[in-house]
C-alpha cells in the first residue's frame, strides 16, 4: 500500500503542479483574479453558508421529528435538493438566450415544482403505508398475546 | 497550544456519516472524475489535434458520445460533490486545526480540491447555459483547472488511501461514526479499534441514504440527458435544450445575429472563393447541381446537446480536388462571420468524409444554420463545422 500512496502522490503533486504553470502562465492576469476570488468564494459558500445551513436543518430535524417519520423526510429532501440545485441556475437564467438556440426556453419553476409534488407525493404514500403496516402488525400482536393469555388460563 | 478544545467549538451528533459512506460516495465520484478528464482530454484534442494524428471521421457519433457523457456525467457530480462534501464536513473542525506543518498542508491540499472541484463543475455547467458572467476564457481554465482537479484528487487518494480501504471494506451499518473527531483517537466511534455495538441510525439509515442520493441523481440525468439522448426527451424537464424547438428541428449555438453576418451572407451575388493551385469561385447557383451528397450525421455541440439530421450538400473533397489539392491536403475553412471561431481546419479521414452542406432536414439551410453553406463533418466538434462559409484554403 505505500508504494501505491507515494506513486499516486507524486503523480498528483505532478499533474496539479503541471495545471496551476498553465495557468499562470498562459491566462490574463485579470482572469487569474477572477479565478481566484471564485475558488476563494466557493469554499466560504460552501463551508460556511450551506454546510452549517444544512447540518442546522438536520439538527432541527432530529430534534423536531420522531424517528419513523423523519427517515421519510430526510428521504424526500435528499432527492428534492438534489434535483433543485440543478434546477436552480436554470430558473435564474430562462429566458436569457435568443429563441433559435432553443436553450432555456422551458418553464424549469414549474417543472421543479412538479418533480418536487412526485418526490413528496411517493413519499408521503409510502410513510402512510408504513403507518398502516405498523398499526395492522401491532393489532395483530396484540390479538397473539391476547389468545396465548387466554390458553393459559384454559 | 490549546490542549483542550474550546466549549463552542463545534460538535457533530449525526451517526449517518461515517467513513464507510464517504469511501462509497468517493468511489463514484472519483470515477465520475476520470471519465469526465477523459472526455475532456478527448474534447480538448477536437480542438487542437496533432497533425501527424488527425481527429478521424468514424465512428461517426464518437463525439456525440464522448461529450454527451462529459456534460450528463458533469451535471451529475454537481450534486454527487455536495453529497461526498457532506459527509466528511466534520473533518473542517478538527481541533487542533492545525497540528503539524505536514498537517496544514493536507488542509492546503484539501482546501485546493475542494474549491477547483466545486469551481470546475459550477462553471462547466453555467457554460452549457451560455452563461459567462464568471469573465474569464473558459476552454483553457477549465482545462487547467481540471489538471489542478485531477492532481489534488490524486494526492488526496494517496494521503487518504487506508481510510479508503477501511470505509470500502467496512459493513456500512457497523463502521465508524464519522465526526469532528478522527476515528483512530476516538475508540467509541465504532472504528475499526475493535468490535462495538452498531451505531444507531434512528432517522434514515446509511444504505437508505446513499439510496436516496443515487435515486434524486438518477431523476436529474434523466431529465437532462434528453437534450443528447434523442428519445428522453419527452421527460427533459431539466434539460438545457430542447433539439425540437431550433430552426429545421435543430438547436442554433450562435445565431446569424450574434455573428454579425446578415447582409453579406444573405446576399444575391455571394461568392465561395476556393483558394489553392487552381483557385476559382462558386456562385450560388453553381451550388445546388452539385450538392448532390446526402448524409445522417449528428451535430454535436461541446456543450453536450446533440441531434442527428439528414444533410445534403457538396463533397468538400471535391471541391478541393477541382481546385489541385487532395485527400492529403490541409483544408482550411473561412467564414463570413469576422470574430469568433470563424475558421476551422480539415484534414485527414474528415476531409474525405466532410461536407459542405447546403440543406438541412429536406430545406434549404437556415440562416442561423449557416447560410448559405456551412461545413458538417462527423465526430467533429459543433463549432468547428465552420458556418457562413465564403472561402476555402488548401494549405498544403
Amino acid at each position: 500500500m505505500k508504494a501505491w500512496r507515494i506513486i499516486l502522490a507524486t503523480a498528483g503533486l505532478l499533474l496539479g503542479a503541471f495545471g496551476v504553470f498553465r495557468l499562470l502562465t498562459e491566462i490574463p492576469t485579470g482572469s487569474l483574479i477572477r479565478l481566484g476570488i471564485w475558488l476563494l468564494a466557493a469554499l466560504i459558500i460552501h463551508d460556511a453558508v450551506i454546510s452549517p445551513a444544512v447540518a442546522g436543518v438536520g439538527w432541527t430535524l432530529r430534534r423536531t421529528v420522531p424517528d419513523r417519520g423523519r427517515r421519510y423526510l430526510q428521504w424526500a429532501l435528499i432527492m428534492i435538493v438534489v434535483v433543485t440545485v440543478i434546477a436552480l441556475p436554470m430558473i435564474f437564467l430562462r429566458g436569457s438566450q435568443p429563441p433559435v438556440k432553443a436553450l432555456l426556453l422551458r418553464d424549469y419553476a414549474a417543472n421543479l415544482t412538479l418533480l418536487i409534488g412526485l418526490i413528496a407525493g411517493v413519499t408521503a404514500m409510502s410513510y402512510a403505508v408504513r403507518v398502516f403496516r405498523d398499526r395492522r402488525q401491532r393489532i395483530t400482536r396484540e390479538d397473539h398475546s391476547g389468545q396465548a393469555e387466554g390458553d393459559q388460563l384454559g | 497550544m490549546l490542549q483542550h478544545r474550546p466549549r463552542w467549538w463545534p460538535s457533530f451528533t449525526s451517526t449517518l456519516r461515517s467513513t464507510a459512506v464517504t469511501a462509497r460516495i468517493g468511489r463514484v465520484l472519483g470515477v465520475a472524475i476520470g471519465v469526465l478528464f477523459t472526455t475532456g482530454l478527448l474534447s480538448h484534442y477536437q480542438y487542437e489535434p496533432w497533425q501527424w494524428l488527425p481527429v478521424p471521421a468514424k465512428p461517426v457519433w464518437g463525439y456525440r458520445l464522448t461529450q454527451g457523457i462529459h456534460v450528463a456525467i458533469g451535471i451529475a457530480t454537481i450534486p454527487l460533490l455536495v453529497i461526498k462534501l457532506w459527509s466528511v464536513y466534520p473533518n473542517l473542525f478538527r481541533f487542533p486545526p492545525i497540528r503539524s506543518i505536514r498537517h496544514a498542508l493536507e488542509r492546503l491540499s484539501i482546501a485546493i480540491l475542494v474549491s477547483a472541484a466545486l469551481v470546475q463543475v459550477a462553471t462547466g455547467f453555467l457554460n452549457v447555459l451560455n452563461w459567462y458572467g464568471f469573465g474569464w476564457f473558459f476552454p483553457p481554465v477549465h482545462r487547467f483547472l481540471g489538471y489542478v482537479l485531477v492532481g489534488s484528487v490524486l494526492l488526496h487518494i494517496g494521503v487518504k488511501l487506508p481510510d479508503i480501504v477501511y470505509g470500502l471494506r467496512a459493513r456500512m451499518s457497523e463502521a465508524d461514526v464519522l465526526t469532528e473527531i478522527p476515528w483512530n483517537e476516538n475508540p467509541e466511534s465504532h472504528s475499526n479499534a475493535g468490535r462495538l455495538p452498531d451505531p444507531p441510525t434512528p432517522g434514515i439509515s446509511r444504505r437508505a441514504l446513499l439510496v436516496a442520493a443515487s435515486a434524486g441523481i438518477g431523476v436529474v440525468v434523466i431529465t437532462t440527458v434528453g437534450q443528447t439522448v434523442t428519445p428522453l426527451a419527452p421527460v427533459g424537464l431539466l434539460a438545457p435544450r430542447q433539439w425540437n424547438r431550433g430552426p429545421q428541428r435543430v438547436p442554433v449555438n450562435r445565431t446569424a445575429e450574434q455573428a454579425q453576418v446578415g447582409p453579406i451572407a444573405t446576399a444575391a451575388d455571394w461568392v465561395l472563393q476556393v483558394v489553392g493551385p487552381r483557385p476559382y469561385a462558386l456562385t450560388l447557383a453553381d451550388l445546388e447541381p452539385r450538392a448532390v451528397h446526402r448524409a445522417r450525421l449528428p451535430i454535436n455541440c461541446v456543450e453536450g446537446w446533440s441531434v442527428g439530421a439528414d444533410w445534403r450538400g457538396l463533397s468538400l473533397l471535391e471541391i478541393v480536388e477541382q481546385a489541385g489539392g487532395t485527400a492529403e491536403s490541409r483544408v482550411q475553412v473561412v467564414s463570413i462571420e469576422p470574430v469568433g471561431y470563424n475558421r476551422s481546419f480539415v484534414e485527414g479521414p474528415q476531409l474525405s468524409a466532410a461536407l459542405l452542406a447546403t440543406h438541412l432536414n429536406g430545406e434549404r439551410l437556415d440562416l442561423d444554420h449557416g447560410y448559405p453553406l456551412r461545413l458538417i463533418v462527423p465526430n467533429r466538434a459543433g463549432v468547428l463545422n465552420t458556418k457562413w462559409l465564403n472561402r476555402i484554403e488548401i494549405l498544403s
